[in-house]
């Protein structure tokens, strides 16, 4: 949908004279002081793919602002390429269009949600939320439909006749989203949209937003203080610190192998239960912590050396036929199955004799709550149903409190107990 | 010693004997050079729209039964500012009726209203130019400066040249002298609506006509409104003076009154242009704050 390649931004006088010194690995702050140019945004580079919606995360005055808005071009990038993917005359060159064409863009393809709301003070709520209907000259009846359609969904049909300086910041805030919204782009950039909303109506708007989203197919570009927010809506987050984009990856991958110590110092607060998946976290049964200990017919039996009393039969495909503990076959449920309708507080005992299979989308939070229900290791199966690895307490924990999974070399060398983060990552 | 009646040369030598710069005949040749080419020119195509408008508008308003000229200036009043503003406008008038001044005080807001249509018929589009061009507005500024600071009575001079005396040359000298405000005032409105609101105005794929009329305009009315007041006012006491060459209304009350040392007709005049002074500011002040989306504090 967008491609974004190389682009920098450098704010100053003479912002070319500063390219050099950038290739020259010049840092922000060297060339703010011996320069006095400001570098906004440094040689970003990612694409966002239709339907997507991509997150964009990092500091006060790390550039969030500066690089969604090269997008659109109300910030003229220094250098670099911007492609736009039009649905129907393919890929565009944002960066050198001309003016009409800039205008048609903004139009009809790229909408924007303000960090500052920027809302009409002399127009009502409802004429704010349609001005971009005006502009592509849609007739009032139609715009006023949409319109209030727009302000309905944000909460706000109500107050469609009255003036901003009316509103609470928050319901600003809701009407800025319903205008951006309201023309109909493919592409929404959005600037902290939920920033000042309390924290019921932000879940509120949160899951109004991937619902449209979805329906829509619409594409966002979002930027957000708010990790869990980044996580909850968007498909990929990259994080900025001081004009760069310094990692790009779905939140599992942020979550579970920061790039740097910011990034890790970043997601730090997360809440890792709706975002680590059990294929992350799974030990594999094809890594050195399982051993075949015996082969009856078609079955291979694979058991833990720290724990042989549970044999795990996969057949030629490799999926799990049977499930062996004491000398007892075990009875094997589907995770979801068992957790429709139960309370994750009962005071029954917990099941011993049924071990339970989940596919490696599954979050953490399932698997959790997969373990009230039965004390065995989780059994994790990849789409085709062929069953990759078990999740067990241990790995359960080591996510919650390290926010990591098994690495590739511990999985090789079957090591697991000790789970420090090495802080040289 | 130094003798007395021995002036040393340095302090006798007065360097203004050097040079005398014939300022007055250059400019006495230029005036008269301007009227010999453009006196039929200005009297052709500038005179005839502006007294068209002037004795519309005062056909306009001496057509309208007193009472019912208050009831509709109550009316306006209390719409744009306030019902105190209305009351007051209503007495005001009355008291100028009552003074015997009635007809003089039509035909002196016959010239302000016309001398302001034409003010902000020029100003306006001229303001708006100037807020998108830098280059246009520095050009235009000491021009402005010097319409505004030349003293009210030296336009007199070349408008009677060039139009003769009467409404028009009055209305015309009264036209340049008030201008400036609107011209400043929709430039300054234009300039100073928030950066914020341009950028959303562009991302949303606005022409620069719509973000003219759709934004700009709007959120500068108020700035621009106050430019009008003080066009209005300028105007107001413009038109007094250019009883001089002969414009009618209150201020040749005033000066007729002088003329013929008649104190008491030459106050009743006054009394009428400060009466009418304070109706005109009050109620377009009103206008001013009538702007759509501002807290309502009353
Ligand atoms: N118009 C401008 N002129 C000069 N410098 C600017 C301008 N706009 C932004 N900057 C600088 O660019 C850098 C990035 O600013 P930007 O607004 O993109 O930050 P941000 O990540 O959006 O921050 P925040 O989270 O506070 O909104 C800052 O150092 C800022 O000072
Ligand atoms: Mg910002």
């Amino acid at each position: 949908m967008i491609r974004v390649e190389n682009v920098t931004k450098v704010f100053g006088a003479n912002p070319q004279s500063v390219l050099p010194l950038l290739e020259q690995g010049k840092t922000k702050t060297e060339i703010q002081s011996e320069t006095g140019h400001v570098v906004g945004v440094k040689d970003a580079s990612f694409k966002v793919e239709a339907g997507q919606v991509f997150a964009i995360m990092g500091l006060s005055g790390s550039g969030k602002s500066t690089l969604i808005r090269c997008l659109n071009r109300l910030v003229e990038p220094t250098s670099g390429k911007i492609f736009f993917e039009d649905p129907e005359k393919g890929e565009l060159d944002v960066t050198a269009m001309n003016v009409e064409d800039l205008r048609m863009l903004r139009r009809h393809q790229m909408s924007m949600v303000f960090q500052h709301f920027a809302l009409f003070p002399h127009r009502t709520v409802l004429s704010n939320t349609v001005y971009g209907l005006e502009i592509q000259g849609r007739d009032k009846q139609e715009r006023e439909e949409i319109g209030l359609k727009m302000l309905g969904m944000v909460g706000l049909g109500e107050w469609a006749e009255a003036y901003p300086s009316e509103l609470s910041g928050g319901m600003q805030q809701r009407v800025g989203l319903a205008r951006g919204l309201a023309t109909e782009a493919k592409l929404l950039l959005m600037d902290e949209p939920f920033s000042a909303l309390d924290p019921l109506i932000r879940v509120q708007m949160q899951d109004e937003l991937k619902k449209i989203q979805a329906e829509l197919e619409r594409t966002i570009l979002f930027i957000t203080h708010d990790l869990d927010e980044a996580m909850f809506i968007g498909n990929k987050i990259a994080i900025m610190e001081a004009g760069e984009i310094i990692q790009i990856g779905t939140p599992e991958e942020i979550l579970v192998n920061p790039r740097t110590e910011y990034v890790a110092r970043f997601v730090e607060q997360a809440d890792p239960t709706g975002v680590i998946t059990a294929g992350t976290i799974a030990i594999p049964f094809r890594g050195t912590a399982f051993e075949q200990v015996r082969e009856a017919g078609e079955l291979k039996y694979l058991a833990r050396q720290a724990y042989p009393e549970i044999e795990y039969g996969l057949d030629r495909d490799g999926r799990l036929r049977e499930v062996v503990s004491a000398e007892r076959s075990l009875t094997v449920e589907p995770l979801e199955s068992v957790l429709e309708g139960r309370s994750h507080t009962s005071h029954e005992r917990r099941r011993d004799d049924t071990l339970l299979t989940c596919t490696n989308r599954t979050v953490l939070r399932k698997l959790l709550q997969g373990r009230t229900y039965s004390t065995l290791p989780i059994v994790v199966t990849d789409e085709d149903g062929c069953a990759e690895g078990i999740v067990d307490e241990m790995e359960l924990i080591g996510a919650i409190l390290e926010k990591r999974g098994v690495s590739e070399e511990e999985a090789e060398a079957g090591i697991e107990a000790p789970r420090g983060r090495s802080s040289t990552a | 010693m130094i003798d007395p009646t021995v002036v040393p040369v340095a302090v006798a030598f007065n360097p203004f004997d050097v040079l005398d710069v014939p300022a007055r005949e250059w400019i006495t040749l230029l005036v008269d050079w301007i009227v010999a080419v453009f006196r039929d020119f200005f009297r052709a195509y500038i005179s005839p729209p502006v007294r068209a408008v002037m004795e519309a508008v005062h056909w306009a308003f001496s057509s309208i039964p007193p009472l019912l000229f208050l009831a509709l200036v109550f009316a306006l009043a209390w719409w744009a500012a306030s019902w105190r503003v209305a009351l007051f406008s209503v007495i005001a008038l009355a008291v100028v009726g009552f003074m015997d001044v009635w007809s003089p005080f039509i035909t002196t807001l016959s010239l302000v209203t016309t001398a302001v249509v034409f003010s902000m018929l020029i100003g306006l589009p001229i303001g708006i130019l100037c807020s998108r061009s830098d280059t246009l507005y520095t050009l235009i500024r000491p021009v402005l400066d010097i319409m505004q600071t030349t003293p009210p009575f030296v336009y007199l001079v070349p408008a009677v040249m060039l139009f003769g005396i009467g409404n028009v040359p009055g209305l015309i000298a009264t036209i340049i002298f008030a201008m400036p405000p609107v011209i400043r005032l929709t430039n300054l409105g234009i300039r100073q609506v928030s950066e914020d609101l341009v950028e959303a105005g562009i991302a949303f794929g606005s022409t620069p006509r719509q973000m003219l009329w759709k934004i700009q305009v709007p959120l500068a009315l108020p700035t621009i409104m106050a430019g009008i007041n003080q066009t209005i006012m300028l105007s107001l006491s413009m038109v007094v003076i250019a009883a001089i060459i002969g414009a009618g209304g209150l201020g040749l009350e005033v000066y007729a009154g002088l003329e013929r040392l008649n104190i008491g007709q030459a106050f009743v005049g006054g009394i009428g242009i400060v009466l009418l002074a304070m109706v005109l500011d009050r109620i377009t002040q009103g206008l001013g704050e009538h702007a759509p989306g501002r807290r309502k504090s009353k």
